[in-house]
């Protein structure tokens, strides 16, 4: 799919020299290095952590975390030579970890109802509105299923690499990935009363 | 087959998912089942729907607010790490030191822990007073009577009650340590004891 494709050029590419020496001289302790790598990564980090947890401040917090233990484990990245998927998953780990600290009550109703009554709600809503029912529209999903939508779809990556990034096998993330957009469709279409 | 059955199928379909052969039998019964087109095209605009709502860039200052932070944290690790191995390398240099001053010292070698010296002080002694609790006669001496085994108990010998008075008696014992500046002086006092 050409959407798939344009998202994935978005995110950071590995294997460019630039980036294996940016890594060697931040493990060297060279801090000016350390923030020329966070700016390489950091859209794709902190962009990844807020549609796995929904809140700004949350996904700081989180990007935080990330880019502290790709600090302390410079060693591991550079072996592994795929900074961005390292990354990946970390965030998801650390996501998942926050939301374990600190769940975000979904009130059902705030879902559940329509933002408007109007004979056709999707164009009277506004697109701020249409934005924040999307974005719900990932709670109705599982913690397994939407990181698996969001690395799928949204961040665009390949069905091995979503696996990789979390520790599953591409059968499971085949799996979590239709099941959500089956989930999101529904949720659409309650939303909006309408086949969307 | 229940077309409910197909959604899952639908959805990698839409995803691309699926192997040649099997979204080649997907496309076959979607063109074939209206109900799925429908739902087909749902899932597509509902994931169009989506990613554009997930597209809206982050203000840069988002982005710098993490990474001063993550600096601003390392930074304060650094620092710490500092000032914890200054210390540390202050208290192993002075140790070195110490050790390099106590092994240097000229014409001393290693001696055995002396032993400290121990002084007992004794008040003079006095002879113990001799009190008589009864004043008993000079006992005459009583000849020697072997009593048989017939024979009846005799008038036995009156004991001489005596009570021994011995005034307390004080112990001084002084210890010598390496160190002048520390006697240590260890009093012990004996009070009169009854035998």
């Amino acid at each position: 799919m050409k959407a798939l494709a344009f998202l994935a050029t978005v995110g950071p590419m590995d294997g460019a020299g630039d980036g294996l020496s940016t890594v060697a001289a931040a493990q060297a302790g060279d801090l000016a290095a350390f923030e020329l790598l966070m700016q390489q990564y950091e859209r794709m980090v902190l962009v990844t952590a807020l549609r796995l947890l929904g809140k700004l401040e949350d996904a700081q917090d989180a990007s935080q975390e990330v880019f502290l233990r790709l600090y302390r484990n410079l060693r591991k990245v550079e072996s592994g030579s795929n900074c961005a998927g390292w990354l990946y998953r970390v965030t998801v780990n650390v996501c998942h970890d926050q939301r374990r600290r600190r769940p975000a009550p979904v009130a059902m109703e705030e879902i559940a109802e329509p933002a408007d009554a109007g004979p056709d709600p999707q164009q009277s809503a506004t697109e701020a509105e249409r934005r924040r029912v999307l974005e719900l529209s990932l709670r109705v999903l599982s913690e397994k299923e939407r990181a698996a939508l969001v690395l799928r779809d949204l961040e665009g990556l390949s069905t091995e690499e979503v696996a990789r990034a979390l520790g599953s096998s591409e059968a499971t993330v085949r799996s979590q990935v239709s099941k959500a957009r089956v989930k999101v469709r529904e949720f659409v279409e309650r939303y909006f009363r309408r086949s969307v | 087959m229940n077309c409910s059955d197909w959604e899952e199928r639908i959805a990698m379909y839409v995803g691309g998912e699926l192997a040649a052969s099997e979204a080649a039998e997907v496309g076959r019964h979607v063109a074939d089942c209206a109900g799925c087109q429908v739902f087909a095209s749902g899932l597509q605009q509902s994931l169009a729907l989506l990613r554009a709502a997930h597209q809206e860039p982050l203000a840069p200052a988002h982005f710098a607010a993490v990474r001063a932070r993550v600096l601003a944290e390392l930074a304060g690790e650094r620092r710490a790490w500092w000032r914890r191995a200054w210390v540390y390398g202050l208290a192993g240099a002075a140790a070195v030191a110490l050790l390099v001053a106590l092994a240097g010292r000229p014409g001393r070698a290693p001696q055995p822990v002396r032993r400290p010296e121990i002084a007992v002080t004794r008040p003079p002694a006095e002879p113990p007073k001799v009190a008589v609790a009864e004043a008993a006669p000079e006992p005459k001496p009583v000849p020697r009577v072997r009593h048989g085994r017939r024979a009846g108990p005799g008038p036995a010998p009156q004991p001489v009650q005596l009570a021994l008075a011995r005034p307390p008696e004080t112990m001084t014992v002084k210890l010598v340590t390496d160190d002048p500046n520390i006697v240590i002086y260890w009093i012990t006092e004996t009070r009169g004891e009854q035998k």
